[in-house]
């Protein structure tokens, strides 16, 4: 496979470094273009279970940036219902080729544990994370009991 | 030599005390000979050189009675060495000498001060009257200097009045000519601190006098550095003789030629500083003394003495001068500047463009501007008339002339790509016609057609080697070489018989010559002329096919078509045609609907345009694929169709814009590039595909020596198709292991650029293409218009302005603009959505795009259709006519109105 030379190092190098907040990676042998993974994050509410990402590749990758959508279902102001997720670092205008993958699921990670309520795809959760947290966190905590999968053992 | 001798004095000082005033018959001609010399140049050298001559001598005398010949003992009394004339003012010495000249007074004696000018004036004055006039020579050199024979007092009349203007011009204003130094950065610093501190301009004037009346010094201002110190001593040492060579002799040609360059950011930085001292100081001796020095040059240039270098710094500093805001500036002295520049061999003008484009590019805006303004002025406060048109305004057009020199200048500041990278010529093989061949030895107006061989390239581009297909990011925008009062001014069919005329010889002057200055909608028009013409003059042949009893063919290209199976009978169609008889395409176009009475005079066409471009580029349809990211349309590279069908999708586009219609096609502007002959490459996927762009653009910008491991990019590319599969291509042999690096970024980007825009879709263009020439090879598509201007014939402006639609919209059949109905129209029509608005165009015009200049040039009608009833309004899509009863209020209008742009297809009578 040829123009996802970069891809297999990416994946090699992110099957090797170990991540603890992305695993469980799977890319079918046929297309090297399309990963999932299951995204686990530390931060309250969404620390008890975790959730299911793919990530698809372009075909001009790492030239135009790869796009990352949501299959579990989650309870957060910058993801929604459908599972897209705005992240700035693989917007058109932001893209760098230079980007690894790795750092990209960092970010994600990062926006998973920490969200953004002031650029929100959800508004009414923005609302509600930014006026009453508590209650935010409640059905955050209820909604991935509910939706999210089964954080890995280890 | 001093052939008259001494009148009295008497009569002398009375002479120079009216000088000023005295209305004498000198005077008067001056009023009227400018004009007229400038009307009589024709190419004249021989009468050039009796001015030149004659400028000399006047200058002669002039010096000799403010300077004096500088011998103690002269007893000329018309000189101030003799003590016997008075103390002249210079306006007063300048009026004398004119008389004197007239008189052919005595002339003193080569003189210790003033030899030099005196020598080379003379030196000069015959050296070119031998070379130039053959048997004449004696007599017109006795002419000059002697008392006259009939002839020549004549000739020399003329001439007098013709400099004298100009002189009295230099001398205006106390200037006195002891000193002839170059302008330098540091001296005109000086100078303008003097005139700062002293509050009196007079040294300022002076030098600007002295250095701008005489091209010689001034080409040799503002030299480079290096050399300054050899240049200033050899200054002193002929510092009485540069000045004499305002009419240089060959010699010292030599010698300028070996002096430095110009120094264009010195200038500039000069002239910046002279707009420290209050402008009304100079402003209006600096505008005479820039008119003089466009004089001399144009002089300078027709006799050829002084080498084109140091006439094309004269022009470059001339126009380093900034700030002229005043009026007269644009009247007097840029208009001579143009006149000037005009005569500029095109090494010259080819040598100006370089020197404005890598040099000045700060000034570029300026010159622009200025000449802008020019033209405006100039189009705006004259009134032309058939038999006065703006092609006869010397001042406008030499103005365009000069524009064009600074056209190029401005793509030669921008960004240029090489050459290289064309797209192969398209050759049609020949369309055989050997009736038409034969009728155009008898009928020489099908010879129109061939005309396109004898249309020749702009030399000034030849000689620079600029072609406007390179010109990636000129420094300025095209558009603002636009003049939109020229434009409108102009009556295109006066232009368009002017540009074809002239290629056969002709010397009328054409603005389609000088296509930069016309905005597209002027342009198309121009196209439209040539269009129609072509179009009769088939019709013409066609109907002399049928007098000799051939095949009578059609003298229109008829299509009949089923609206069900609109796309597989016009490519039958077509081809059946384009096969047969390629020259039918240039036809003028009829379309049929099966079963509908619909009269084809334009409306029936635009339907029929608006229907296939649908159908085709659907990406179900297979042909076109949709960019996502850039909303644009693209070649299908892996289609099924077969390579007739590009070519028929081709000859649509060459249709529509040979028939003056306008398509709803979206493609990338790198398709009109290519169509005008230009390759795709890496800047095109800029706007083919923003994203991708930036991606590659990212790591060109990318200097770590870390890039191969970064990128991990090899020379193997992947892309998806209609599908969504993954396909490779390897850029280079074994492009798998080739890996991108710093040194091979650049040529990775390139090939990756050409594979996409070029190679991949290679044969669905060629095809293409071929189509689009087939209709358009003749025509002057190519030469009038720029690839952006292209895309608008095509596809109209993006302008959707529907107020600009309400002002030009006229009224007929009992409306008028205060009319109810009228009135309640254009409220409902302004809070239209875009797509009701967009249906209302499809509606009333058959098209849903925005012609060329806007939706103002639509000239839609809105027509009284009787009064209240409960018809619907209906359309004349041909005339772009709306017919509208007068509805009995405002919300029968608006449910009527949505009723019939909504379900609008179909063509019929009601």
């Amino acid at each position: 496979m040829a123009a996802t030379r970069r891809l297999q190092k990416e994946l090699n190098d992110i099957r090797q470094s170990g991540l603890k907040s992305f695993r469980d990676i799977q890319v079918d042998e046929s297309n090297i273009l399309t990963w999932q993974g299951l995204i686990v994050p530390d931060n309250p509410p969404y620390n008890k279970g975790a959730f299911r990402i793919e990530i698809n590749f372009p075909a001009e990758y790492p030239f135009k940036p790869p796009k990352i959508s949501f299959k579990t279902k989650i309870y957060h102001p910058n993801i929604d219902e459908k599972g897209q997720v705005c992240l700035p670092i693989i917007s058109a205008e932001n893209w760098k080729p230079a980007t690894k993958t790795d750092q990209v699921i960092q970010a994600l990670v990062a926006l998973v544990n920490d969200p953004e309520p002031e650029h929100p795809l959800r508004a009414e959760l923005a609302e509600e994370y930014l006026r009453d947290r508590k209650r935010f966190t409640k059905n955050a905590e209820e909604f991935t009991k509910k939706h999210s999968e089964k954080r890995p053992s280890d | 030599m001093n052939s008259k001798s001494e009148t009295d004095e008497a009569s002398r000082g009375s002479e120079a005390s009216s000088s000023n005033s005295d209305p004498t018959p000198d005077s008067s001609k001056e009023d009227s000979s400018p004009s007229l010399c400038s009307d009589s140049h024709s190419d004249n050298t021989q009468d050039i050189m009796k001015r030149a001559a004659a400028k000399q001598l006047i200058e002669r005398y002039f010096y000799q009675l403010v300077d004096g010949c500088g011998n103690p003992n002269c007893d000329n009394k018309y000189c101030a060495s003799s003590g016997e004339a008075r103390n002249l003012t210079p306006n007063e010495a300048a009026a004398e000498a004119i008389k004197l000249f007239y008189k052919e007074a005595r002339l003193c004696d080569s003189l210790p001060n003033k030899v030099p000018r005196i020598e080379a004036a003379c030196c000069e004055s015959s050296t070119s009257n031998t070379t130039n006039t053959k048997e004449k020579t004696n007599k017109d050199e006795k002419n000059l200097n002697t008392p006259s024979s009939s002839t020549a007092s004549g000739q020399s009349g003329e001439m007098k009045a013709g400099t004298s203007q100009s002189l009295s011009q230099f001398v205006y204003k106390n200037l006195s000519f002891s000193n002839g130094a170059p302008l330098t950065e540091d001296r005109m610093y000086q100078l303008c601190d003097d005139c700062i501190n002293n509050k009196s301009p007079q040294s300022l004037i002076k030098a600007l006098a002295e250095a701008f009346t005489q091209p010689p010094i001034l080409a040799r201002s503002f030299a480079t550095k290096v050399n300054t110190d050899h240049i200033s001593t050899k200054e002193e040492k002929t510092a009485k003789e540069s000045k004499a060579m305002c009419s240089s002799d060959p010699d010292k040609d030599i010698d300028c030629s070996s002096k430095p360059a110009l120094d264009v950011a010195s200038c500039r930085r000069a002239f910046e500083y002279l707009s420290k001292v209050p402008s009304e100081k100079y402003n209006s001796t600096l505008v005479l003394i820039l008119a003089t020095l466009a004089e001399y040059i144009q002089l300078d240039i027709r006799v050829g003495k002084m080498p084109i270098d140091d006439i094309i710094n004269c022009f470059v500093i001339a126009f380093e001068v900034k700030d002229l805001g005043c009026s007269d500036y644009l009247e007097v002295a840029l208009p001579a500047l143009c006149d000037a520049a005009e005569h500029l061999p095109i090494k010259g003008q080819a040598k100006l463009a370089r020197i404005w484009g890598q040099e000045c590019k700060e000034s570029l805006r300026h010159i622009l501007e200025m000449l802008q303004q020019l033209i405006t002025l100039r189009v705006i406060s004259t009134h032309y008339t058939r038999t006065f048109q703006v092609q006869d305004d010397e001042s406008v057009t030499k103005a365009t002339k000069l524009m064009k020199i600074v056209y190029y200048a401005n793509m030669i500041a921008g960004v240029m790509e090489p050459n290289t990278l064309r797209e192969e010529p398209v050759v049609i093989t020949n369309q055989l016609d050997p009736l038409g061949d034969a009728l155009d030895h008898l009928y020489p107006l099908s010879s129109i057609k061939n005309s396109k061989h004898s249309q020749p390239k702009d030399p000034l581009a030849i000689e620079l080697g600029v072609n406007v297909l390179d010109a990636r990011k000129p420094y300025l925008p095209f558009e603002e070489f636009y003049n939109e009062p020229l434009s409108d001014t102009i009556e295109m069919d006066v232009d368009f018989a002017n540009y074809k005329t002239d290629t056969s010889g002709g010397k009328k002057f054409s603005f389609l010559k000088y296509p930069f200055i016309l905005t597209a909608a002027t342009k198309s028009l121009g196209l439209y002329y040539e269009n129609r013409i072509r179009m009769y003059s088939e019709r013409r042949v066609s109907l002399l096919h049928a007098v000799v009893g051939a095949s009578p063919p059609m003298p229109f290209l008829k299509l009949k078509v089923r609206r069900s199976h609109i796309i597989d009978d016009a490519l039958v169609e077509l081809e059946m045609i384009a096969m047969e008889r390629a020259l039918d395409l240039k036809k003028q176009l009829v379309v049929e609907f099966e079963g509908e009475q619909g009269v084809d005079e334009g409306g029936v066409s635009k339907e029929f345009f608006q229907l296939i471009v649908e159908e085709i580029f659907n990406p179900d349809y297979g042909m076109f694929t949709q960019q996502v990211d850039s909303h644009t349309v693209w070649f299908n590279p892996t289609s099924f169709e077969t390579e007739a069908q590009f070519t028929l999708i081709g000859i649509v586009l060459g249709l529509a814009i040979y028939n003056n219609i306008i398509l709803a096609v979206n493609f990338p502007m790198v398709v009109y590039r290519k169509l005008m002959g230009k390759k795709g490459s890496f800047e095109d996927l800029a706007d083919w595909n923003p994203i991708l762009y930036n991606g590659l653009k990212d790591m060109l910008d990318y200097t770590g020596a870390d890039l191969t491991d970064v990128y991990y990019q090899t020379f193997r590319i992947c892309y998806t198709d209609v599908f969504g599969n993954n396909i490779f291509h390897d850029l280079k042999e074994n492009g798998d292991s080739l890996f991108v690096t710093q040194e091979n970024k650049q040529e990775f980007v390139e090939l990756y650029a050409e594979f996409l825009l070029n190679k991949s879709v290679e044969t669905q263009f060629k095809a293409f293409r071929r189509g689009f020439v087939m209709v358009t090879d003749e025509s002057q598509l190519t030469t009038l218009f720029r690839a952006e201007e292209v895309e608008t014939l095509v596809c109209g402006s993006k302008n959707f302005d529907f107020n600009e639609l309400e002002k030009s919209t006229e009224y007929d059949g009992g409306y008028t603009s205060d009319s109810t109905t009228i009135k309640d129209f254009w409220s409902i029509v302004h809070s239209l959505s875009l797509e009701d608005k967009r249906k209302l165009l499809q509606f009333t015009t058959g098209s849903d795009r925005v012609p060329v200049g806007g939706l103002s040039h639509l000239k839609l009608v809105i027509a009284r259709n009787g009064p209240d009833c409960d018809r619907l309004p209906t359309a004349h899509t041909c005339f772009n006519v709306l017919l509208l009863p007068e509805y009995e209020n405002k919300d029968k209008l608006q449910d009527r109105l949505m009723k019939a742009i909504s379900y609008s297809k179909g063509f019929g009578m009601l």
